[in-house]
């Protein structure tokens, strides 16, 4: 999960992270001049303008309305965050990641941060085991400004209590005095940790609407995503692989897929809850015209499976559109004729029903 | 590898998956000796024990395929190493990925065999399967595969089938971000083996384990013809899509950056499953 870099600041104080002062629109704002900032899952903010500097109250509410209507990168900005501008500093850069092919967590610093740091020569870096991680910050920050080592310890500190894979300040705020701030804090946990991360769980239901993957995720157990508002065919699909490669091959045919979708019918259990909650939620997109049903069952039996389909499709009747069914499994002849007697065609080619679309 | 001779138990076996696929892995001809459940009872005719330690002891086994639940993942797969098992497949989805980083540590320093989490498994069609790749998409044939996803790779290998092309191993490496084998680190495991006359790699947006592979093919000086999917072009940046690895951050892991560094590498990439078949059946 990506933390918008309020909610991410906000946790980060409880690890003596500190960060300017600042708030969400609509709080009671810290002194100015400020700093007007996108809230956004994304990185390139600053390169996207959807963060800006404001002298006064009139410019902060002109930056802040702009900047609540903008997406960056694909994604629509999720709240405004001011903080107050903290004025000239060192920008420096500390950094704590995942590094998944070592099965460790990389250490990096720099005394000078910024946009491009991935290009610049000059970063340090350590692989370091996760109980090693305090030992190589120690290494990595010597020599560099006291303030990264205190930085980088603190945050060791959290990335092994959030089960982060991913936490990075840049910039850095280091002031002539040694004392130190987190400019920007970008932090990614680890979604499968989540259960045993009562802090994090809180959080997504507080903010729901920031997180509305993780959100369903927690609360159903499977995968949604609007991948295109406007898309017009609906994805009843298994697997997230095939369910990816599905969006990819239809958007190559010029087609507008609206969701992605695994939804594991290993974990309907004869049940067809599942299957009528997601209808419901493709019978949401404005407007879909087609659902197309792609399930390839290891062990499903896809009898049951077209039953549940049927009982689904009947409960949701505002979906009035035509389903294009594939299945491929146990017992497709007894799917066929269950399909078939609720005047669903159903294939075992996946390119002939995308030929129907 | 594992043959239908490799004699392998199932921890969590008297569990409602642990009956199941213990039950469709001997019908594949999985010889299957032995399983661990607190209850003990055996399942299918396979004796349970409390302990790895005690099931290893009585049968001999020496490959494990664990049905466990996430949080208990990390603790099943260090009970099997602590009893000398030296292959562990576990198809459990959601394992924290710092349970993995220290599964992952255990396993080397035991050196053994991890092949998942997230995984559905492997399988040397004719002789053995350890998981739950479906019978309609394997049968024996010269094409090594491996796979980040599950169902994509049901797709391809059910239609190359079709086409009558088989694999001669069939590996699930899973779509986490740590796991216990990388696709790099089957390269020489394919280079070396004689059944294999081509390597088909199932892969997806995020992480760089794709990169990874196209950098261990050149090391190798990887010989046989490559052919890969990617999925997850058309993506959005920041949200995960069902797998914990399929995320991609800025411009790393992206569609483009696998398909530069496989391409460099010698490999053929496809943006769709109908022309990685027709490349495969063309070429061989």
């Amino acid at each position: 999960m990506y933390l918008l870099e309020h909610d991410a600041k906000t946790l980060a104080a409880g690890f003596a992270i500190p960060s300017p002062p600042g708030c969400l629109i609509g709080e009671a704002l810290p002194p100015g001049p400020w700093v007007v900032k996108a809230q956004v899952a994304a990185g390139g903010r600053g390169k996207a303008g959807a963060i800006r500097k404001a002298a006064t109250m009139a410019e902060l509410d002109s930056h802040a309305r702009a900047i609540g209507a903008m997406s960056v990168r694909g994604q629509r900005v999720r709240g405004v965050r001011v903080e107050q501008d903290v004025g000239p500093a060192q920008e420096a850069y500390v950094a704590l990641l995942l590094d998944p092919a070592a099965g460790a967590v990389r250490v990096l610093m720099a005394e000078q941060g910024g946009v491009e740091i991935e290009q610049q020569a000059a970063v340090r870096a350590e692989r370091a085991p996760l109980d090693g991680i305090e030992a190589a910050v120690r290494r990595v920050g010597a020599g560099l400004a006291p303030a990264l080592t205190e930085a980088g310890l603190a945050l060791a500190a959290m990335f092994r209590a959030c089960e982060a894979v991913l936490i990075e300040i840049n910039p850095l705020f280091v002031r002539a005095d040694g004392s130190w701030l987190a400019g920007d804090l970008k932090l990614i946990t680890d979604d499968n940790a989540l259960y045993r991360q009562p802090a994090l769980r809180a959080l997504v239901e507080r903010n729901a609407a920031a997180y509305p993957e993780v959100r369903l995720k927690l609360e159903h157990g499977f995968d949604y995503v609007v991948v295109d508002e406007a898309g017009d065919i609906g994805l009843l699909t298994t697997g997230a692989g095939l369910s990816m490669m599905l969006i990819d091959e239809l958007r190559a045919r010029g087609l507008r897929p609206y969701n992605f979708l695994d939804v594991r019918t290993g974990g309907m259990r004869g049940d067809p809850a599942r299957l009528i909650r997601v209808l419901e939620w493709i019978a949401d997109g404005p407007n879909v015209r087609v659902v197309l049903v792609n399930i390839f069952a290891g062990i499903t039996h896809l009898g049951e499976f077209a039953r549940l389909l049927v009982q689904a499709r009947a409960a949701v009747p505002r979906l009035a559109v035509p389903f294009v069914v594939r299945l491929v499994g146990t017992a497709f002849e007894e799917a066929e004729q269950v399909l078939g007697a609720a005047g669903i065609p159903v294939t075992t080619d996946l390119e002939q029903a995308v030929a129907k679309l | 590898m594992i043959d239908r001779t490799t004699r392998v138990l199932i921890q969590g076996i008297t569990g409602r998956a642990g009956r199941m696929h213990t039950r469709l892995m001997r019908g594949y001809g999985t010889n299957i000796v032995a399983g661990v459940s607190p209850r003990a009872e055996p399942v299918d005719g396979v004796p349970a024990f409390t302990s790895c330690a005690e099931a290893v002891a009585a049968s001999g086994a020496t490959a494990s395929v664990a049905f466990v639940g996430a949080d208990a993942l990390l603790g099943a797969i260090r009970e099997a190493l602590d009893a000398g098992v030296k292959l562990i497949v576990t198809p459990t989805e959601g394992m924290p990925v710092h349970d993995a980083m220290a599964a992952l540590a255990a396993v080397r320093a035991a050196g053994a065999r991890w092949i998942g989490a997230s995984t559905p498994g492997m399988a040397v069609p004719g002789e053995a399967k350890l998981g739950f790749l479906p019978e309609v998409a394997l049968a024996p044939g010269p094409v090594g595969v491996m796979s980040k996803s599950g169902t994509l790779s049901y797709e391809v290998c059910y239609r190359l089938v079709r086409r009558g092309i088989g694999q001669s191993v069939w590996i699930g490496v899973g779509g986490d971000p740590v796991k216990g084998t990388r696709y790099a680190d089957l390269v020489p495991y394919f280079a070396a083996d004689a059944r294999t006359r081509a390597l088909v790699m199932i892969g997806e947006i995020g992480g760089s384990e794709e990169e990874e592979l196209a950098v261990a093919l050149r090391a190798e000086r990887f010989a046989k013809p490559v052919f890969a999917l990617v999925a997850g072009r058309s993506a959005r940046e920041g949200v995960t899509m069902g797998h914990a690895g399929a995320m991609v951050h800025g411009d790393a892991g992206s569609w483009a950056s696998k398909r530069a560094a496989l391409e460099e590498a010698g490999a053929r990439v496809f943006g769709a499953v109908a022309e990685l078949v027709e490349a495969v059946a063309a070429a061989l």
